[in-house]
C-alpha cells in the first residue's frame, strides 16, 4: 500500500462511507462563559466522546478498513497483522480498530505514557511495547520482521489522514455560518485532513493549529516556509503533541492552513480547568490546546475578526488520578 | 406567596415545562457500550451536569421564581427569596436569581463543596454558612427570613419547584423510545416526586425507581415502612448533595408513585463516578452518579433485571477538583 497516495476530497468523503455506523459523529457543544471569555461564539466539537476516547480512532479505523479490503483479495487467509508507535491516542485507536477487524495490532508506546492509555490499548487486546522514544523505530521494524506487521503511521498514512478529515465535513454539517476552525497538532493528521476538506468544500473558512509554545515545531514550519524538526522530544503537558510534523502531513499544512497558535503550558492548563468546571467534559491537556488558543491574546489579535469559531476538543484519556497534579499552575 | 397546598400534577409539570421553555437546556440523552455491558441492559444517560448552574436544580428554581415574580406584582429587584441548601439548590436558585433581577439569600453548610459556594456567589447572592445539620440551617434560614423579608423557597418541598423538576419526565419520553424504567438519585425528593408525577401520568407502566446512599436511606426506609422517616443529624455521605431528609411534600408523591429505591455503599457511589468521569468523559459530582452506581448493583438486577431500557438522571456535576477532595473518591 502507498504512502504516497494524495489526500484529497474524495478519499475523505470515502473514507465518511468506511467509517459510518462505526465512527460516533460527536455532538457539537457550546458554553456562554467560554464565549465570554472568547469575545466570539465557540462550538466545540467533542472527539472526548469519540470511540477509544480520541479522534485518532477515525483514521486509524479507515486505515485498518482499507487494509484488510485490499488483503481480501488474496487467495491465501493469513492473519493481518499492523504495528504502529504512539505516545497513547494512536495506540488506543488502532487497537479498537483492529479488534474490529479480527486484526492483530502490535502497538509502541513510550515508557511514561499515561496509565489509562496503556490499560486501553491492552483491553483491545493489542500486543504492547513500550520503549523509550528513540527506540521506537528498531522496535517496529524488529515487529514487522517476525510478524509481517503492515506499519500504519499514526499521522503520515493518507487513509490515516483521510479519516481525521471526516470531521471537517461533520463540522461544515454542524456548525452553519462557520468562520474559523481550530484544532490542535502533534504530528498533524487532523490539520492536515480538516483543513483538506474545508480549503475545498469553503476556502473562505479559516483553518488554525494550536501548540504548546515548548513544542512549537509546526508553528516555526508554517512561519518559516519549511519544515523544521526538533532533534530531542520536548516535554509538554500536552503528552500527544510532542512529536513533529511529517513531511506529508506538511506539504497538506503548508498549503491550508491559514496560521497556527502557540500558547504556554499555564494557558494548557487553564484551559482544562475552564473546560472540566463549566463544560462538565473529560478533556485531557493535549484535547484543550485549541482551547487555550481560542482564549489567547494572539489569536484575538491575528483572529479577531473570526465571529462563529469551531474548536475541536480532540481527546479526554487523562488519567483522573493525576488530575490535581496536571491543575497545578 | 408560596403556594404549599398546591398539588404536583401533570398539568402543572406541563406549565413548567412552558416556562422554562426560554431558560432551561433540554440536557442531551448519552448512551455508553461500556455501562450496558456492565449493567446488562440499554442505558440512557440523561446530562443534567450540562444543566444551567451545573445540576438540575436550575428547573425547579427557576420555575418557582419566575411563579413568583408574577404573582407577587412587586418589581423584581424588591423581592428577596432566602433558600437553606446544601449546594446545588443554592446555585439554582442564585443563577434563576440573577435572571430575574431578584436578590436572592443562601444558607449553606460549612461542610459543602467550596466550587457550590463560589458559584451561587459568582451569582450574586448572599451567602451564610452553618453547622451541617437539619436544625441549624432552618433556624439560619428563620433568621434571615426575619433580617429581611426574603420569600422562603424549600427546595424540596415547594410545589413550583418539584413541578420545574419534573419537566425532566417530559424530556425524557420524548427523547428516549421504549422506555422501562427511570432512575435517579433521591435527597429531599424534590427530583423523584416530579419525574414520578410526569411519567406515571402519561406511561403508568413505565418503572420509576429512586437510588440512595445506604448510609442515608431515609427515603428507602420510609418507603419500605410505608411512613416517613427522617435523621436527625445529617448523614456524612460522599454524595454531598444527598445528605438531606426526605420532605414530607416529596413524600406524598413518592409513596404514591415510585416503584422502588435503591440503596448503594461509599464505594459504588464511588466507582460509578469514575466510571462515568472514565469512560463517558463526562464531570459528574458523587451525587450525580448515585443513580448509575444503583443500576450495577446486585439489588437492581435482582429486582428490575426484566427493564431492558433504562434512563438514569445523571443530576449534577459541580464537584471541587483540589487535591484533597478528588482525592476522596478517585
Amino acid at each position: 500500500m502507498g504512502t504516497n497516495r494524495e489526500v484529497n476530497l474524495e478519499t475523505i468523503k470515502e473514507a465518511s462511507c468506511t467509517l459510518s455506523g462505526h465512527v460516533i459523529e460527536t455532538p457539537i457543544q457550546t458554553c456562554e462563559t467560554l464565549d465570554l471569555l472568547a469575545g466570539r461564539r465557540l462550538f466545540f466539537k467533542c472527539e472526548n466522546f469519540q470511540r477509544s476516547g480520541s479522534f485518532k480512532f477515525r483514521g486509524a479505523f479507515n486505515a485498518v478498513s482499507r487494509l484488510v479490503s485490499s488483503n481480501s483479495n488474496e487467495p491465501t487467509k493469513r492473519q493481518v497483522h499492523v504495528v504502529g508507535c504512539s505516545s497513547g491516542n494512536y495506540a488506543c485507536g488502532l487497537a479498537l480498530a483492529a479488534k474490529h477487524h479480527g486484526v492483530t495490532a502490535h502497538v509502541i508506546m513510550p515508557n511514561n505514557c499515561p496509565e489509562c492509555k496503556k490499560q486501553a490499548v491492552l483491553s483491545y487486546g493489542a500486543n504492547l511495547l513500550q520503549r523509550e522514544q528513540k527506540d521506537f523505530i528498531p522496535a517496529r521494524k524488529q515487529v514487522e520482521d517476525l510478524t509481517g506487521a503492515v506499519f500504519i503511521s499514526s499521522s503520515q498514512h493518507p487513509d490515516v489522514i483521510s479519516g481525521q478529515g471526516t470531521m471537517g465535513l461533520e463540522l461544515l454539517q454542524q456548525v452553519p455560518d462557520l468562520d474559523a476552525v481550530i484544532m490542535p497538532v502533534g504530528g498533524g493528521g487532523m490539520l492536515a485532513g480538516v483543513s483538506m476538506v474545508i480549503k475545498s468544500i469553503c476556502p473562505e473558512v479559516r483553518v488554525y493549529g494550536a501548540e504548546p509554545e515548548v513544542a512549537n515545531q509546526a508553528a516555526l514550519s508554517l512561519r518559516t516556509g519549511e519544515r523544521r524538526a526538533f532533534s530531542h522530544f520536548p516535554r509538554s503537558i500536552a503528552d500527544g503533541l510532542v512529536c513533529g510534523i511529517g513531511e506529508v502531513t506538511w506539504t497538506y499544512i503548508r498549503d491550508n492552513v491559514d496560521d497556527i497558535f502557540t500558547v504556554s503550558e499555564d494557558e494548557i492548563k487553564n484551559a482544562m480547568r475552564l473546560v472540566w468546571e463549566r463544560m462538565k467534559l473529560v478533556v485531557e491537556p493535549s484535547g484543550v490546546v485549541g482551547v487555550a488558543a481560542v482564549l489567547c491574546d494572539s489569536f484575538k489579535a491575528r483572529a479577531g475578526g473570526c465571529k462563529n469559531v469551531a474548536v475541536i476538543l480532540s481527546g479526554g484519556n487523562v488519567d483522573v488520578q493525576k488530575l490535581p497534579e496536571i491543575l497545578k499552575m | 406567596m408560596e403556594g404549599n397546598n398546591n398539588e404536583v400534577t401533570l398539568e402543572t409539570v406541563k406549565k413548567a415545562a412552558s416556562t422554562l421553555s426560554d431558560h432551561v437546556i433540554r440536557t442531551p440523552v448519552q448512551t455508553c457500550d461500556t455501562l450496558d455491558l456492565l449493567s446488562g441492559r440499554r442505558l440512557f444517560f440523561k446530562c443534567e451536569n450540562f444543566q444551567k448552574s451545573g445540576s438540575f436544580k436550575f428547573r425547579g428554581a427557576c420555575h418557582a421564581l419566575s411563579r413568583l415574580v408574577s404573582a407577587n406584582g412587586t418589581t423584581p429587584h424588591r423581592l428577596q427569596v432566602v433558600a437553606g441548601s446544601t449546594g446545588n439548590f443554592a446555585c439554582g436558585l442564585a443563577m434563576a436569581a440573577e435572571l430575574f433581577g431578584v436578590t436572592a439569600h443562601v444558607v449553606m453548610p460549612n461542610n459543602s463543596p467550596e466550587c457550590k459556594r463560589q458559584t451561587a456567589l459568582s451569582y450574586g447572592a448572599d451567602l451564610t454558612l452553618c453547622e451541617p445539620t437539619a436544625q441549624d440551617i432552618a433556624q439560619t434560614v428563620k433568621q434571615v427570613q426575619d433580617v429581611t423579608g426574603a420569600v422562603f423557597i424549600s427546595g424540596g418541598n415547594n410545589p413550583d419547584v418539584i413541578s420545574g423538576h419534573g419537566t425532566m419526565g417530559l424530556e425524557l419520553l420524548r427523547q428516549v423510545s421504549n422506555l422501562d424504567a427511570v432512575v435517579m438519585p433521591v435527597g429531599t425528593g424534590g427530583m423523584l416526586s416530579g419525574v414520578s408525577v410526569a411519567i406515571k401520568s402519561i406511561c403508568p407502566e413505565i418503572r420509576i425507581y429512586g437510588a440512595e446512599p445506604e448510609v442515608a436511606n431515609d427515603a428507602a426506609m420510609s418507603l419500605s415502612k410505608g411512613e416517613r422517616c427522617t435523621f436527625a443529624r445529617f448523614p456524612q455521605s460522599i454524595a454531598d448533595g444527598l445528605n438531606g431528609n426526605i420532605g414530607p411534600v416529596p413524600w406524598t408523591y413518592i409513596q404514591s408513585y415510585v416503584d422502588n429505591i435503591f440503596t448503594v455503599s461509599e464505594d459504588e457511589i464511588k466507582n460509578a463516578t469514575r466510571l462515568v468521569w472514565e469512560k463517558m468523559k463526562l464531570v459528574v459530582e458523587p451525587s450525580g452518579a448515585v443513580g448509575v452506581a444503583a443500576v450495577l448493583s446486585d439489588s437492581f438486577k435482582a429486582q428490575a433485571g426484566g427493564c431492558r431500557n433504562v434512563a438514569v438522571i445523571l443530576s449534577g456535576g459541580n464537584v471541587d477538583l483540589q487535591v484533597d477532595k478528588l482525592s476522596e473518591f478517585l
